[in-house]
């Protein structure tokens, strides 16, 4: 079976956690992210035929500046930036914070996730989509279940470009 | 003879006297006649219901007050630590003594085997021409003999687990590498020592060896005491298992094949 790293990133309160609580089963305790940063996750999927091992790791924020060892992010396939579709200030320096990642992983592309669908009315959704600087792959609700499936599936895609 | 004369006026005087004296009685008699039989009949119809009831309680109390007691204890426990420490601890003490002698006299008797066994002139000679390990250490090897219980290779950067060996069951492998990687990082990261390597972590019975290479690092988790001799030998072989799996790189797309490897470069042999 293939394994693969996969990077969850955003800011802290974003809902990554949330998703990867709908999407997996076997994990650690949460205990692990407060101490050193980052959790790993696993879970198997299949892809095109094919049965593939994600590993998860949810690393606790996204910015230079958080103490989070830059080795946390090497060798990883694919990554997942997380944002809340309900608090600006998770996604107002998401192009930076999207080059910090990139250039930390070494990874070209992100798959770029807005969470917390279900806090906004469709017009609201709109206009955060119309104000976010970057492409916004998908939106989801880790509370509702909505489009997490299809977020993980769309790393798993990216995993194997 | 003359027949005496019935005086029935006399008796139904009596009668009358003891009716009027004993009038308020006799009520209270049948009163409580009453209330006896009605007892009677009322218990003739609930007794059947009673034992039934009793019956239910007795085969499904712990459904019916289960919970309740289990709360209640747990309420009683809290709010009286001290008085239940005071209780048990007799109880717990002698448990725990019984079992310290009972280890203590599988300990000393396995010593007194391995002295008797160890310590004969042939055994002198052979450690003496060998100059192997001193008497205390070859007392202690052979005691706490040292046991490779896992063996994990993983990817240095990704933390992906390419094989493994395992003597129990322990927790998710992959998720074990993934966290240990992550660990490795956190504590390398948090000295700031650019280029040096967590190499050992011991927990209680258990010591964690990390050895470091370019691509990949290999953790053997040992129980018992761990000598120099034995340390050596182990370094020894987990170098020369990554010479066969940096040389053949195909060992690390194979968690099989991998898994093979392992077993036969640090188990078998060891075991042998």
């Amino acid at each position: 079976m293939i394994a693969k790293k996969v990077l969850l990133v955003g800011n802290f309160g974003v809902g990554k956690t949330s998703l990867i609580r709908r999407f997996v089963l076997n994990e650690f305790s949460e205990d692990y992210i407060s101490t050193i940063g980052v959790r790993v996750s696993k879970k198997v999927v299949e892809y095109n035929n094919d049965s593939i091992k994600l590993m998860i790791w949810d690393v606790a924020g996204t910015n230079g500046n958080e103490k989070i060892p830059k080795t946390y992010f090497l060798g990883a396939h694919a990554a997942m930036f997380v944002f809340d579709l309900s608090r600006e200030e998770t996604y107002l320096t998401i192009e930076e914070n999207l080059n910090m990642v990139k250039d930390l992983s070494g990874l070209k592309e992100i798959t770029i996730v807005g969470n917390k669908k279900d806090l906004l009315t469709a017009e609201e959704l709109n206009n955060v989509l119309n104000v976010v600087s970057v492409d916004v792959d998908l939106v989801t609700s880790a509370k509702e279940n909505d489009n997490v499936e299809s977020a993980f599936m769309k790393l798993t895609a990216q995993t194997l470009k | 003879m003359k027949k005496a004369t019935v005086d029935n006026t006399k008796d139904d005087r009596f009668e009358l006297l003891r009716e009027l004296l004993l009038e308020e009685d006799r009520g209270r008699i049948d009163t409580l006649s009453e209330e006896i039989i009605l007892k009677e009949k009322f218990s003739k119809r609930v007794s059947p219901l009673i034992d039934e009831k009793i019956l239910d309680l007795r085969e499904n109390f712990p459904e019916y007050f289960g919970s309740t007691i289990t709360e209640t204890i747990k309420a009683q426990i809290r709010d009286s630590q001290d008085e239940v420490v005071e209780a048990l601890y007799p109880i717990m003490g002698k448990m725990v003594k019984k079992f310290i002698v009972a280890e203590i006299t599988k300990l000393s008797d396995k010593i007194n085997q391995t002295i008797k066994e160890k310590f004969s002139i042939t055994q002198i000679i052979k450690r003496f021409i060998k100059g192997k390990s001193n008497d205390a250490g070859v007392v202690l090897e052979e005691v706490f003999e040292p046991i490779i219980e896992e063996v994990f290779v993983i990817e240095k950067d990704s933390g992906i687990l390419s094989g493994s060996y395992s003597r129990g069951n322990i927790a998710d492998k992959d998720m074990v590498s993934g966290m240990l990687t992550a660990i490795k990082a956190f504590a390398e990261d948090a000295f700031q020592k650019e280029g040096q390597n967590l190499e050992d972590i011991k927990f209680e019975t258990f010591q964690l060896s990390i050895q470091n290479f370019k691509s990949i690092y290999i953790a053997v988790a040992c129980s018992g005491v761990l000598n120099v001799d034995f340390e050596e030998e182990i370094y020894e072989k987990i170098n020369n298992l990554a010479e066969i799996i940096l040389r053949d790189r195909s060992y690390l797309s194979n968690e099989e094949r991998m898994s093979q490897i392992i077993l036969q470069e640090l188990i078998l042999e060891k075991e042998e």
